[in-house]
């Protein structure tokens, strides 16, 4: 079926399509970085397509700092579990 | 019949002979020859315009042919119909065009301002310099035959037996009035006090009479040593015959100041003689680089006359060699240029108009560092790519396009430019070859061809400049972005190459790529590299060599944020290469110059930089004493800054401001681009112009200044070991402090 609007997985694949050049630049273990980035953004497609913001891109950039935040709040308890065990 | 093997010294147009020659014979004897040269100019546009111009033309007793023909004009990528018109003598073209000009205004002229040294390579094949084989007639010293044995490109060409001589005063003239000139002449020298001007013109006439120099090489001669002969011969009534063509006067060229990049230049006055050349070693371009080997290389590749090619800079000389290229193509050389950039969307704007890729670095410490750049990038990828006005497609349909912009370019011939510069690329590789062939013994002419391969390195690295600038003859802004496009591409393309091999990119600048590899620190590591990267992109690619270690300096405000161009390093093989701080700036004092070349060297000299701190530590120790003590000779402590301004202009007065207004006061005003010296002293003003007349008292000298520009320059290299500017300060005060030194007078 055709659609009237790309969906939020090809607005994706075209924003990551568009950061190409972007992308080619960086040091390679940059560009994994990168990669890991959109992997996290990826976790979050269903609720960036359900919101129908104008821009996605805002909307992936978000899913991403959820991701990173998580991962902060992950280190900060398992950092304070070990000070706990070394004190 | 005259008959000889020789060089063509000089040659320059003449009122009634048409065109003067000087050769020098191999076998010894001068020639002055001569030829009748009439040149040709062009011009194009509506039939009822250049019908009314050839009426015009038809008249004039100075023209002697007038017919139609045909020319390429590049611009139009065809040939278009012209109107040839033929000048008897070159000398009457000039005011004849302007005449013609402000006649015709709406034609479009074409080879009109030629230079006759490019006229005549074009038409003989013989350059300024180049050695042939000359025919004349005995009678008449008319020049009958020219042939040339060795051409520009010849990798080993014959030295020349100049008669040399060199004229020096005992010191620099701006600073204060030389007591001696020093004359000397192969392994003669003869010492003639200033004092004493009739002396020194009578040795100088029946020196100059007895050697008859080709060439006259001088310090400050074109901007105070010849003018001072001239004037003082004519008061003394004793006649120098500076120039060798006798009845002509010596051509006085005045002095300049321009503004280029975002740099305002000062060119001084030359003197330039006829019939033997002056060369100002303290007015040439680049002499440091080139010395008269290089200099001779680029009067031979570009056919510009020696005396010239000394002065110019590389960009009149890339000029030059695509006009020779034009007129042997029979391509018109347009007069006044007027061509548009062709329409396009503002968005194309945003690709195309960048430079080269500059990363930024990863500042601090690296070990095993391979450098590898491209060689000429830039020249490279204009005659790889074919990349020339006229192959560029405006409508980017056909031809091959070029990466991510909207154009294309036309392979089916060689373009003008890279015609003009395939030779220069090749020739400049293949020197650079024999010199890279010869690293590990050295031979005497090593030297001559480092200033040979100079010479071409620096007209390959201009020749781009010329290729987007508007106003050039052969510019044309899209073949300009081509480039830089390419050469982006070929950067993208060595950097996938270096990674996809397991290396890190610390940092990639324009043409060159810094790469480290864990297993690799000898330059045969690097072989498998540079083959894959040339194979990739199809541009030649060359090791630069291998650090042992290097390192990347953050800005000088924030020290955290890094510099594209600031590093220092040692090679392999324990030589150390600057850029970007004090040790390679022309604006520092020498002393601390020295000071931070030498720390490099104390950590150069171990396998781990850090094992040479503590020699480095104790060394900057003896240095800040030396200063401290007043040991440092005042020419050592000299800055010399450019005024980038005319004085009135100044609101805040610099340092070099303030010096540059002491030196006004006594009737010596610097001109905008030049440099002035000055010391820092205590008080005001400040500083202390280094030619004022009265000499600065050494008690004056703000030597706590030099000591904080000493340790800053320090720390800039020693940072990175841990000893940071502040951490020097309370280092040395300390030390100094229990040492019981006096601090200052």
């Amino acid at each position: 079926m055709g659609r009237t609007l790309p969906s939020a997985t090809q607005i994706m694949q075209q924003d990551e399509a568009a950061l190409g050049r972007f992308r080619r630049a960086l040091r390679r273990s940059d560009q994994l970085v990168l990669d890991d980035l959109f992997n996290a953004a990826q976790k979050h497609l269903s609720a960036a397509a359900y919101a129908a913001n104008i821009l996605p891109f805002e909307s992936f950039l978000l899913s991403m700092l959820l991701e990173e935040h998580k991962e902060v709040l992950r280190l900060r308890e398992s950092v304070e579990g070990l000070q706990k065990r070394h004190d | 019949m005259i008959e000889f093997d020789g060089w063509l010294l000089d040659l320059f147009e003449d009122e009634k002979e048409g065109v003067v020659l000087y050769f020098i014979d191999r076998k010894g004897p001068r020639w002055r020859l001569t030829t009748p040269f009439p040149v040709t100019f062009y011009a194009q546009g509506s039939s009822e315009q250049l019908r009314a111009l050839w009426r015009y033309l038809r008249a004039l007793p100075e023209i002697t042919d007038i017919h139609r023909t045909q020319r390429m004009d590049v611009f139009r990528r065809q040939w278009v119909p012209v109107l040839a018109a033929r000048v008897q003598n070159p000398v009457a073209l000039q005011p004849l065009i302007q005449n013609v000009v402000s006649r015709f205004p709406d034609l479009e002229y074409s080879d009109a301002d030629i230079s006759i040294t490019v006229r005549f390579a074009a038409q003989t094949g013989a350059t300024p310099m180049s050695y042939c084989h000359v025919v004349a007639d005995e009678e008449t010293r008319e020049l009958k035959e020219i042939e040339m044995l060795e051409d520009a490109w010849v990798m080993t060409p014959q030295p020349i037996p100049f008669h040399i001589l060199h004229l020096s005063p005992s010191g620099d003239p701006n600073h204060g009035r030389p007591r001696y000139l020093r004359v000397s002449y192969g392994k003669r020298e003869n010492r003639y006090l200033l004092s004493d001007m009739q002396n020194v013109l009578i040795c100088l006439r029946a020196t100059l009479k007895r050697v008859d120099p080709d060439l006259i090489v001088t310090d400050w001669g074109d901007t105070w040593l010849l003018p001072l002969l001239i004037e003082k011969s004519k008061e003394h009534h004793i006649p120098l015959r500076l120039n060798r063509d006798t009845g002509r006067d010596i051509l006085l060229k005045k002095e300049l100041t321009y503004f280029s990049y975002g740099q305002i230049i000062y060119r001084g006055q030359q003197v330039h003689l006829f019939g033997r050349c002056h060369l100002d070693r303290k007015n040439a371009m680049l002499w440091s680089d080139y010395d008269l080997d290089g200099t001779i290389e680029s009067c031979r590749v570009t056919s510009l006359p020696l005396q010239v090619a000394a002065r110019v800079s590389p960009g009149t000389g890339i000029s030059s060699i695509e006009m020779l290229t034009a007129l042997r193509e029979q391509v018109l050389v347009p007069y006044q240029k007027q061509q548009a950039e062709f329409f396009k969307p503002a968005s194309d704007l945003f690709s195309a108009d960048q430079g080269g890729i500059v990363y930024q670095p990863l500042i601090g410490l690296h070990r095993n560092v391979g450098m590898v750049d491209f060689t000429s990038m830039y020249p490279a990828v204009m005659v790889y790519f074919n990349l020339s006005p006229e192959t560029i497609l405006p409508d980017g349909t056909g031809g091959t396009p070029v990466p991510a912009l909207g154009i294309t370019i036309d392979n089916s011939q060689e373009g003008l430019v890279p015609k003009a510069l395939r030779p220069l690329l090749e020739k400049r590789i293949a020197l650079k070859k024999r010199l890279a062939m010869q690293k590990i013994w050295y031979p005497p002419d090593r030297k001559r061809i480092e200033h040979r391969a100079s010479a071409l390195k620096w007209l390959l690295v201009v020749c781009f400049g010329y290729l987007g600038y508007k106003n050039a003859r052969f510019g044309r802004i899209e073949a300009h972005q081509a480039v830089t496009a390419y050469g982006r591409e070929a950067m993208m393309q060595a950097k996938e190459a270096a990674e996809d091999m397991g290396c890190e990119v610390i940092q990639m600048y324009v043409d060159g790529l810094w790469v480290h590899h864990p297993n690799w620190s000898q330059p045969a590591d690097l072989e498998p590299l540079l083959l894959e990267i040339q194979e990739r992109t199809g541009l030649p690619i060359a090791l630069d060599g291998v650090y042992r270690w290097i390192v990347f300096v953050g800005s000088r405000g924030n020290k955290s944020r890094p510099v594209a161009n600031r590093y220092f390093g040692v090679f392999q093989d324990g030589s150390i290469k600057v850029r970007g701080i004090d040790a390679r700036r022309r604006d520092a004092t020498p002393f601390v110059k020295e000071t931070q070349l030498h720390l490099l060297e104390l950590l150069a000299r171990h396998d781990d930089p850090f094992d040479g701190l503590p020699q480095a530590v104790k060394y900057l120790r003896t240095q800040i004493r030396k200063l401290r003590s007043g040991k440092v000779p005042l020419p050592d402590l000299l800055v010399k800054q450019r005024l980038g301004r005319k004085l009135e202009a100044y609101r805040t007065l610099s340092p070099a401001a303030r010096a540059a207004f002491q030196l006004k006061s006594v009737g010596k005003e610097p001109r905008p681009g030049q440099r002035v010296a000055f010391l820092f002293t205590r008080g005001r003003p400040g500083v202390h112009a280094w030619d004022l007349p009265e000499k600065p008292d050494p008690g004056s000298v703000d030597l706590a200044r030099y000591e904080t520009l000493l340790i800053r320059a320090a720390g800039i290299v020693l940072e990175t070991f841990g000893l940071d500017e502040k951490d020097l300060t309370r280092l040395m005060r300390t030390d100094l402090k229990q040492l019981k030194i006096p601090l200052l007078k």
